[in-house]
């Protein structure tokens, strides 16, 4: 397939369609995870999530000015305790703990940011690194009080439990067994969805602007008399902030804190997430921390002896795989996942932006009217391709082999890259039926397409459906 | 407030030769920045790595000690001049974000290859300087000597020693070789280096090569101080390293050691005598680390460029 | 083919394209230098003379066929051309600002392995004698002018066949522009340097070469004997100011 399955124009009726396609498909995600999932699995979601938020303040640095910053483990480690000692010590809620975590981590870029961004180079770089070698020896202060406010060594627990009101027990999966993990999930989900809002709107805005000009062009956005230590060092405490607030997350998510869990290895997890997501790009945020979590949990189970010798994933060599990782996505893909994605979906759907005067600046080529019977080929191929993979996916999830277990993981998971190209086919063809005009367009292969097309958009629907009834007790 | 001044020569004594290996570690971080404005990450987790080839040379395989430090050092510097011939020459160097990826990738390997392979247990390493040998007339076998009342143990001396021989070796690879002309025009000017027909690659591979040999020096001259090698070993003592690295200025090969120096006397005699002995405050042990951190923050905000640092620093 | 046939070639460029990124800077020159002899290659701000020079070294994404002394190379390194006898003095001098004058121009002989290097050295002392009373300064502290004769006499340090000099007279005093192109005519008839200098001083470029080009956006515009070129309306109008 070297040219597109479909070309359609930018915010065209299809255009539309694909992004319908693309948000019903975060919608079910999101919908899902509460009511399919194990409550240890929502558990380990909810950390992935809170991690998207981490990385998503690295990324407002890394990826959108172009600085390099490595300590964000010390902001969510402030956060953390933070909210930690006004729960625990001062009956505070997690809600109103929100709005100090986030000023205090904003305070505290402010302090480290100055010094640091006055100057160009990696001296972020350096500073951070160190921030967040050293936060962790900052827990155990027995003056001040500090250790009395951090449990010290020991790390502190916040007692009271995170429980659904009963105003919320409509949401899904918040009743029943895995109430606990699901409500915090949701709470988490709207933390995190106010958060991507907020900072698309800030990276479109003056100052947004003004950051993303330093990145592209440093002289040349000082010459537009954009101040650039000031740009920088305010930035840089929003995204301490925001990291801050990734803090707060985790602690509300586990309930417990301690200085272990802020080092630089976390700091380092950080980076290996926005990289493989996508820097720069705010779904690369999400993914990475998905990948991070899941990657990890993945490796866990990797054990293959080698004579006297057993590679283990369930032990140091976990993070020697993340290095290796890195160190490839650096080489062959430093786009990360989204643009690797980009380039699948390129593969499948163009969009081809308009005219000043609103006519395309390439020909389109949708599927409606009337295919040409080579890109109908196609088109039949992924709409049946799908439901097979899946099947065949099913089937191997019997085999209990490690190595087999990934591919029928990956094979069901195709399902999620062919189903909206069957899901677009088979819309074209519910329209075409409700406008009564189907007869005339079955001709040959390109009404099989439609066919199949339609009958994998159904598959996908009734599945989504299925999965949500049966689970959702 | 107890101004007790009858053990600060011990404080001082520590506080220099901890310098000295920082000042050890710094030189490996400032002679891969002067050349690239790189921070190698790796440093640190690199220099593991040759402890724990003397570790498995002397401890494990019975070679004489100082040989096995030598082969660790050459291995080393191949190491280095490998990783930057594979991972980081391919990359445009005025693009600070892929290498930065990349050491932070092999900070990551090494430390997990290493606690696989030997897990995190401290494992004791021989001491170079143990005891004065036994030449040495009138203190032959003792682990110190006795100046301005207070112990002045021979491992210090010898990390002294070591450091002194190390810079001056250094300074005659730099100053009278052609590859050390090459390393310092490469240093000052990529462009015009290429343009007299330096290979620069294989030049910054050279410089690779050098640093990572001092890694290694340094990381078997702290070992004993830890009481042996982990994985984990150099973690702080990078950040020790890229304190006295910033507050010299990143791109001067004198400045690292006496930056290095500096910390780790500001270490010893101004948070441990100062803080703990003089004012009583126990914790302010647990804060060396954060004032490292803390005179970072200092020498950027007062003098970007270090003490002996020059042009490269730029304001924005 | 005798040596001295094969030498009289000099320096030769077929079809020389250059580009950065999407842009095209150099669409496709041909120029050569005889051996011997002085090409100046003028132009206005941005019209491709830098890019050219650089372009011959091969430190920017080029194609087209390059020769030296009827020896291809376009497809070497850098550092390969310098060994094959070019010689290039950036613009803006770059010289090692952090080295001292005399290993500045010990790093130019980087290529040689023969024994007059320290003999060259001294040499240089003798014509640049302000250079030889300020041996041991780093090369960042010279005046604008010390630097351009410290980068010429660097370049040269190499011994090399083709020297090429980009926009020697930037930024320095009409005085010192004369005495150093005066210098650069000296070393062409004493030695028999061959020379592509590039220059927006259209006057003294053209006095001390044999044979120029002007070229704008990339392409090669004019072309000719250099008094030849110097009485052309249009490069009258546009560079010498008549």
């Amino acid at each position: 397939m070297s040219s597109p399955l479909v070309v359609v124009a930018k915010g065209g009726a299809e255009h539309k369609r694909w992004q319908y396609v693309q948000y019903l498909y975060l919608a079910a995600f999101v919908l899902l995870v509460p009511v399919v999932l194990q409550p240890f699995e929502i558990g380990k979601m909810n950390r992935a999530l809170v991690l998207s938020v981490a990385i998503l303040a690295v990324n407002l640095v890394v990826g959108f000015n172009g600085m390099l910053a490595l300590g964000h483990s010390a902001f969510m480690g402030v956060g953390a305790f933070v909210t930690a000692s006004l729960v625990q010590d001062e009956n505070w809620d997690f809600w109103m703990a929100l709005p100090v975590v986030v000023l205090v981590g904003f305070a505290l870029g402010i302090l480290v940011g100055l010094p640091a961004l006055r100057v160009k180079g990696l001296y972020l770089a350096l500073i951070t690194i160190a921030q967040a070698t050293v936060f962790p020896t900052l827990v155990n202060i027995d003056e001040l009080g500090i250790a009395k406010r951090t449990g010290g060594p020991n790390g502190k627990g916040v007692s009271e439990e995170v429980i659904a009101p009963s105003y919320f027990e409509w949401l899904p999966g918040v009743d029943g067994a895995r109430g606990g993990s699901a409500y915090r999930y949701w709470c988490i989900i709207l933390i995190l969805g106010i958060t991507l809002m907020l900072v698309t709107n800030y990276i479109r805005s003056r100052p947004g602007r003004a950051v993303l000009a330093i990145r592209d062009n440093e002289a040349g956005a000082a010459v537009y008399g954009v101040n650039l230590p000031v740009v920088k060092t305010v930035n840089f405490a929003i995204s301490a902030g925001l990291g801050s607030l990734a803090g707060l997350m985790w602690c509300l998510d586990k309930g417990f804190v301690a200085g272990q869990d802020f080092t630089f290895l976390l700091a380092v997890d950080l980076i290996i997430g926005l990289v493989i997501g996508g820097v720069g790009t705010l779904q690369g945020s999400l993914l990475g921390g998905l990948f991070v979590v899941w990657v990890n949990d993945l490796t866990k189970r990797i054990s293959i002896p080698l004579g006297l010798y057993t590679l283990n994933g369930d032990g140091p060599l976990a993070k020697a795989i993340f290095g290796l990782i890195l160190i490839l996505f650096t080489f062959f893909a430093p786009g990360g996942i989204v643009s690797l994605a980009k380039s699948v979906q390129n593969k499948l759907i163009k969009v081809v932006p308009l005219r000043p005067d609103g006519t395309p600046a390439e020909d389109i080529d949708s599927f409606d009217p009337g295919m040409e019977s080579t890109r109908a080929q196609s088109a039949m191929k992924l709409a049946i391709a799908g439901p097979v993979l899946l099947v065949i996916g099913w089937l191997l999830m019997n085999v209990n082999n490690l190595i087999v277990g990934c591919v029928a993981f990956g094979l069901r998971f195709s399902i999620l890259v062919t189903a909206p190209v069957a899901m677009l086919v088979g819309s074209n063809e519910l329209k075409a039926l409700l406008a009564g005009n189907r007869p005339e367009s079955i001709k040959g292969q390109a009404s099989m397409a439609r066919l199949l097309g339609g009958l994998g958009f159904l598959f996908v629907i009734l599945y989504g459906l299925w999965l949500f009834i049966t689970k959702y007790s | 407030m107890t101004w007790n001044f009858d053990i600060l020569p011990d404080f001082v004594f520590n506080g220099l030769s901890l310098g000295a290996i920082y000042g050890t570690v710094a030189l490996s971080l400032v002679l891969i920045f002067k050349a690239t404005t790189l921070i190698n990450f790796a440093t640190g987790e690199l220099a593991m790595i040759g402890a724990f080839m003397v570790y498995v040379l002397h401890m494990e395989q019975g070679l004489w000690l100082w040989l096995s430090i030598l082969i660790a050092m050459i291995i080393s510097a191949g190491l280095g001049a490998l990783i930057e011939r594979t991972l980081t020459r391919p990359f445009d160097p005025a693009d600070h974000l892929p290498v930065v990826l990349i050491t932070l990738g092999l900070f990551l390997i090494f430390n997990a290859l290493a606690g696989d392979i030997w897990n995190y247990q401290v494992r004791l390493l021989s001491n170079p300087f143990g005891k004065f040998p036994s030449w040495v007339p009138g203190l032959g076998g003792d682990r110190f000597v006795m100046v301005l009342g207070s112990r002045l143990k021979y491992q210090s001396i010898g990390i002294w020693l070591t450091l002194a021989l190390a810079l001056f070796l250094l300074g005659l690879i730099l100053n009278r070789t052609k590859m050390g002309l090459a390393f310092r025009a490469v240093s000052s000017n990529v462009e015009s280096a290429r343009l007299v027909g330096v290979h620069t690659g294989r030049t910054l591979g050279f410089g690779w090569a050098i640093a990572s040999a001092f890694g290694t020096l340094g990381a078997v001259l702290v070992a004993p101080q830890l009481g042996g090698v982990n994985p984990n070993m150099m973690a702080t003592i990078l950040i020790y390293a890229l304190a006295g690295a910033a507050l010299g200025g990143l791109d001067s090969l004198g400045g690292a050691v006496i930056g290095g120096i500096l910390i780790g006397l500001i270490q010893a005699v101004l948070v441990m005598w100062l803080g703990v002995v003089v004012f009583g405050q126990a914790y302010m042990s647990i804060l060396q680390l954060a004032a490292a951190f803390v005179l970072i923050l200092i020498v950027l905000l007062f003098r970007p460029s270090g003490l002996f640092g020059s042009r490269r620093v730029e304001r924005v | 083919m005798s040596d001295d046939v094969f030498d009289e070639v000099g320096l030769v460029a077929k079809n020389l394209h250059a580009s950065y990124g999407a842009v095209e800077v150099l669409r496709g020159l041909d120029f050569e230098v005889a051996q011997g002899k002085v090409s100046v290659i003028l132009g206005a701000n941005g019209a491709g003379k830098t890019t050219t020079l650089r372009a011959i070294c091969n430190m920017c994404n080029s194609s087209g066929d390059v020769s030296l002394g009827g020896v291809d190379i376009s497809r070497l390194g850098t550092a390969e051309i310098v060994r094959k006898g070019v010689a290039h003095v950036p613009q803006g001098r770059g010289t090692f600002p952090e080295l001292s004058v005399t290993d500045n121009l010990l790093v130019g002989a980087y290529v040689r392995k023969d024994k007059e290097i320290n003999d060259d050295v001294d040499r240089w002392f003798e014509i640049f004698p302000v250079l030889a009373e300020r041996r041991e300064q780093l090369a960042g502290s010279l005046s604008g002018g010390e630097q351009q004769m410290l980068a010429v006499s660097r370049a040269l340090m190499s011994r090399p066949k083709l020297l090429l000099l980009d926009e020697p007279s930037l930024g320095l005093a009409p005085l010192i522009i004369e005495d150093l192109f005066t210098r650069f005519t000296n070393l062409n008839k004493e030695t028999g340097l061959t020379m592509l200098v590039v220059e927006q001083n259209a006057n003294l470029a053209l006095d001390m070469a044999d044979v120029g080009y002007v070229i704008e956006s990339g392409e090669i515009t004019l072309s000719g004997p250099a008094d030849q070129l110097k009485s052309d309306p249009a490069v009258q109008e546009a560079y010498l100011g008549a």
